[in-house]
């Protein structure tokens, strides 16, 4: 693996994937921004609150024959709570989100064709975006069932953008009955779309799960 | 490293440890029961209380293996619909997520939170193939929350809660106001969460009293409106015993007479007449009047003679009236009416004999007095009525049956007001 030193603390930074823009320094949680192969720090990362998350950088997901590694993660707070965000980054390069939430998995990957769909055409243009609505993305309709304005709470590894404090979002979530789910965000940068299903995690062929004091790992995922 | 958060509750300063760190945003406080927001850093009061609701069969932070993995129990709510009360347990693994135990009557299930949700509406749906039936559907309310959960939860949110049978597994259907969660129930054996999460003592079924079926005891679940019920099971009871007794007493088959006593004179023997005894065995109920008097008595010896063996049951009644005053002012005492009950008279006709004998108090009036000035005055004497009768029954026996009915809830009653 190529690694660069981190321009604050020289500590070694891991690339886990060169082509992310972004690696947040474990050991002085300063930003790194690399580009043209320099490395600048471009600010401090909140450390992560305390979590039992049992997914680590490096945790290892089974998907649709392809397989993809934990290199990123970012944490979300909003008004009741906060959630995980995983950046995946399979084998054949495509990338991931796995966003963690009431002990459940969602996983999707970017799917901008929706974004051409009026009512998150309108969205992204900043207009609200009414719950209940529905849309139809890659063959399937599904219902926004949650809108949720977010601030970055801090992040590991390396990420497709900064994540410094401050930084918001605002976040539609729509699923169906099936366990399709969509995720749209809007954020200064612009508004991305990501399509993909609900898990459980066995669904998703763990492996090298984070150690988790006081727990056993089940043998179906150790 | 452990991984458990710890947070001060703001409201009583109690250590609260935070299991699911990172899942949780709701927290009540285990010891003042005060619901926290812990979804961010700074720990916030939502809602205080004073005490900390521990009457829950499962203690938080029991572990307990059910289907192969290892769940803590994190979060319990007490709830409510209008025809139940259950409690509901929020389970955690870390690698394996959420899952409830709810508990009914005494009734175990296990909950999984469906991803991929049920087609249809209205009475019947569909899931992976197979139809269920609407069962239930009714607005559930939430009475007491403690631990840690997910969401945002308080005493007293409501849902509606929609619930589809299919044999003994349910699909539960929970529409809070922005959001629909389907959860899939299946029935777990008692002994099994029993042994898996050392269920209170106290909710739990007595081994040993086999003869008192479980319900007797409080079922988990049925909370604390099983009370009324037990009141008004007992009161049915009690009515039903009263109404079996009267009727086990009957037929009234009876005999009257009149006599007058003669104050001071000897002991004279009246006949009141004959009754049938229609029954194996039937009490004998015999009622005595007097006309006024005051400071007499009359002692009454009965006698049920059986006209076939001539064999005699006997008993003694009495029938007395005093007035008097002292420092207290004037006083009475006694009745101008007096009952006598023989309790299992065997079948047969009887003449029923009454032995009379009446005196003064404190002392006889002068046997036979006559005034020199009204030598045609009747002698000092009461005049009697009997009326002896088959049937009647035994109220002390009835409120002996209502003590033991109603002694087993007020006793409850009284335990649970200490708890």
């Amino acid at each position: 693996m190529e690694s660069v030193n981190c321009p604050s603390c020289e500590a070694l930074l891991p690339l886990r994937d060169p082509g992310l823009p972004y690696s947040t320094c474990n050991y002085c949680q300063s930003l790194v921004r690399r580009r043209d192969g320099a490395a600048e720090v471009v600010g401090t990362v909140a450390s992560l609150p305390l979590d039992v998350s049992p997914i680590q950088i490096g945790t290892t997901f089974a998907l649709d024959g392809n397989s993809a590694v934990a290199v990123g993660r970012v944490r979300w707070g909003w008004q009741d709570g906060s959630w995980n965000e995983w950046f995946l980054r399979a084998d054949d390069g495509r990338h991931y989100w796995l966003g963690e939430a009431m002990g459940m998995y969602m996983l999707t990957s970017e799917y901008p064709a929706v974004l051409a769909v009026p009512a998150i055409k309108n969205f992204a243009d900043g207009n609200p975006f009414a719950l209940g609505a529905t849309v139809k993305a890659g063959g399937k309709w599904l219902e926004a069932t949650d809108v949720k304005e977010a601030s970055c709470l801090g992040s590991e590894g390396d990420l497709p953008f900064a994540t410094l404090p401050g930084r918001t979002m605002t976040n539609v979530d729509f699923r169906n009955a099936n366990g399709d789910a969509l995720s749209v965000q809007r954020d200064d940068d612009g508004t991305t779309a990501w399509l993909g299903r609900w898990s459980d995690l066995a669904g998703l062929q763990p492996k090298n799960l984070r150690r988790i004091e006081g727990w056993t790992m089940p043998g179906t995922l150790a | 490293m452990t991984l458990a958060r710890a947070v001060t509750c703001p409201s009583c300063g109690g250590s609260i440890e935070v299991r699911a760190a990172g899942y949780t945003v709701t927290l009540a406080c285990r010891y003042c029961g005060s619901v926290l927001d812990v979804a961010h850093e700074d720990v916030r009061l939502i809602t205080a209380y004073k005490r900390a609701n521990a009457n829950f069969a499962i203690e938080l932070g029991t572990r307990g293996t059910l289907f192969d993995v290892e769940w803590e129990a994190i979060g319990a709510l007490r709830r409510r619909s209008p025809g139940a009360i259950w409690q509901e347990y929020l389970l955690f693994n870390p690698y394996a997520g959420y899952r409830w135990l709810v508990v009914a009557d005494g009734e175990w299930q296990f909950g999984t939170m469906l991803l991929h949700r049920p087609d249809g509406a209205g009475a019947s749906i569909e899931w992976r193939g197979k139809t269920y039936q609407l069962d239930d559907d009714a607005t559930v309310e939430t009475t007491t929350v403690l631990g840690e959960f997910y969401w945002r939860v308080s005493r007293g949110d409501r849902v509606q809660c929609a619930t589809f049978a299919r044999g003994s597994s349910f699909l539960s259907r929970e529409a809070a106001t922005d959001e629909v969660t389907w959860t899939h129930l299946v029935p777990v054996d008692r002994r099994q969460v029993e042994e898996a999460f050392a269920v209170r003592q106290r909710y739990k079924p007595r081994a040993g009293l086999k003869a008192i079926p479980d319900g007797f005891f409080k079922a988990p679940g049925t909370g604390e409106n099983d009370l009324p019920m037990m009141f008004l099971m007992a009161l049915g009871a009690l009515l039903m015993i009263g109404i079996v007794q009267d009727l086990m007493s009957r037929p009234h088959l009876c005999a009257n007479n009149r006599f007058d006593v003669v104050v001071g004179a000897a002991t004279a023997t009246h006949k009141i007449g004959t009754i049938e005894v229609t029954r194996p065995w039937q009490f004998v109920t015999i009622q005595a009047d007097s006309n006024d008097f005051s400071n007499r008595w009359v002692d009454l010896d009965y006698s049920l003679v059986n006209r076939r063996t001539q064999q005699s049951i006997d008993a003694y009644g009495i029938v007395e009236y005093y007035t008097g005053s002292d420092s207290d002012g004037p006083w009475t005492e006694g009745s101008h009416h007096g009952e006598t009950q023989f309790a299992g008279v065997p079948r047969g006709s009887y003449d029923v004999y009454v032995d009379t004998g009446s005196h003064g108090w404190p002392t006889d009036p002068p046997a036979n007095a006559t005034d020199p000035d009204h030598p045609w005055s009747a002698p000092d004497s009461i005049s009697m009525w009997f009326n002896a009768c088959t049937g009647g029954h035994s109220w002390g026996m009835f409120w002996i049956f209502a003590i033991l009915l109603f002694g087993a809830p007020c006793l409850i009653l009284w335990r649970r007001h200490r708890d």
